[in-house]
């Protein structure tokens, strides 16, 4: 999911960074004394997260969480993941410092977008939140390998390639995080109900 | 309503702290399987170069693309694809050796994973500097007939020897420099997931220091 240095084009390295410090922006905006807690668990979990592999399907991917993370965090995860990618990038030399923004556009773009569509879901009682909570985690990585695929594509690899690849890649990952976001969100939803204020509010 | 605020302030820290555990718990757990960067590597032995791709920690990469650049001019050498174990191998270019290139090694793998390797010159092209010095040596030698045949062979048995021992050297030092490349790898250890763990905490701590002075001095 991490895309590397000296893979993308100067233009689209830039458009990335300019929307993350956007994102970043506007999630830091967001950002009040109650919700603190909240957004370093999520960044620290996302941060050691992508040391879990995921042996199945053609190429090994490791797990993501970018879905969990918009269903608690909303815009917050902008800067959640921007924060856990540059201390991976540091620490573990996993994407790099050139990528950063378009690496948390790829991961934390998702993250908001799962979090506006499926908030009004998740709000419902019953077997529709539980839905809502394994599709919000299905998405996240989706939309996450189809914008790895764009900024790649936009750099100039062939279509059909990238496309199959990202998709085939990512299956079995998606199927993982639905079923983790789903007990997470059911867990929290019993245990720890202010956990879940981000959906409510 | 005071109470309920009470009870929110008091599962602050609590759930901080259990949500911390896990999470190092989990670390701890998967420390051994590594994930996702390429990293390749490059050596020479004999007349052929040597690379192997792998996906960190172990996987080997797959049909993925080597590239061979000339450092200086940015020019494409070669390509390649590695086999099933993530190996590719190639005859040192003619045109590396006499120009003495720097090697940039890239490997592309799919989806935006890519690795280098750079292989210095000096490193593959091998006893350049001995050749040159015992090129002019039979030059002064011809004035005395009987002496002139003895020198030669002389130089002759010395080339075989030296040519006999760079073959058994290199057979030797393989692995070593096999293993030297293998430990140049940083690989991620608990240091590295604890301290970055670390920093998170710090920055929440940052965070929530400047977050409550405004909410004390509105």
């Amino acid at each position: 999911m991490h895309i590397s240095e000296g893979v993308l084009s100067p233009a689209v390295l830039a458009g990335g960074a300019a929307l993350a410090v956007v994102g970043t922006a506007i999630g830091l905006k967001k950002l009040d004394y109650e919700a603190i807690p909240r957004v370093a668990i999520l960044s620290a979990a996302f941060f050691v997260a992508s040391l879990i592999h995921v042996p199945i399907g053609p190429v090994a991917e490791h797990l993501v969480l970018n879905g969990l993370m918009g269903l608690l965090l909303g815009w917050l995860a902008v800067p959640a993941i921007l924060i856990a990618l540059f201390l991976q990038a540091l620490l573990f030399q996993f994407g790099g410092l050139t990528v950063l923004g378009v690496n948390t556009v790829t991961m934390a773009g998702p993250a908001v977008i799962c979090f506006y569509a499926y908030r009004g879901f998740l709000r419902r009682p019953g077997m529709i939140a539980g839905v809502a909570a394994f599709a919000c985690g299905v998405t996240g990585i989706l939309l996450s390998g189809l914008l790895v695929a764009v900024a790649l594509i936009s750099t100039g690899q062939a279509f059909l390639q990238v496309a199959e690849l990202v998709l085939l890649a990512h299956i079995p990952v998606m199927i993982i995080e639905g079923i983790i976001t789903l007990f997470v969100f059911l867990y929290l939803k019993k245990v720890r109900p202010e956990m879940l204020e981000g959906i409510y509010a | 309503m005071l109470k309920k605020s009470a009870r929110r302030q008091l599962s602050w820290p609590a759930l901080l702290c259990q949500a911390l555990l896990s999470i190092l718990i989990l670390g701890a757990f998967t420390t051994p399987a590594l994930a996702h960067r390429v990293i390749v590597f490059a050596y020479a032995e004999g007349g052929t170069i040597f690379t192997e791709s792998k996906f960190v920690p172990n996987d080997p990469v797959r049909q993925g693309k080597i590239m061979v650049i000339d450092q200086k001019t940015g020019k494409q050498l070669l390509t390649g694809k590695t086999d099933d174990h993530g190996k590719f191998s190639f005859k040192i270019p003619p045109a590396a050796i006499a120009q003495k290139m720097d090697l940039d090694i890239v490997m592309q793998a799919a989806m935006g994973h890519r690795g280098s390797w750079l292989l210095k010159a000096a490193s593959y092209v091998p006893g350049a500097a001995p050749a040159k010095t015992t090129a002019p040596a039979p030059a002064p030698a011809s004035p005395t007939a009987p002496a002139a045949p003895g020198i030669k062979a002389a130089n002759i048995d010395q080339q075989a020897l030296e040519a006999a021992l760079n073959k058994a050297l290199e057979r030797q030092l393989g692995p070593i420099k096999e293993m030297l490349t293998e430990l140049t790898i940083h690989r991620t250890t608990p240091t590295d997931i604890i301290g970055g763990i670390g920093y998170i905490l710090g920055l929440c701590g940052l965070a929530a220091y400047f977050l409550s002075k405004r909410k004390n001095n509105p």
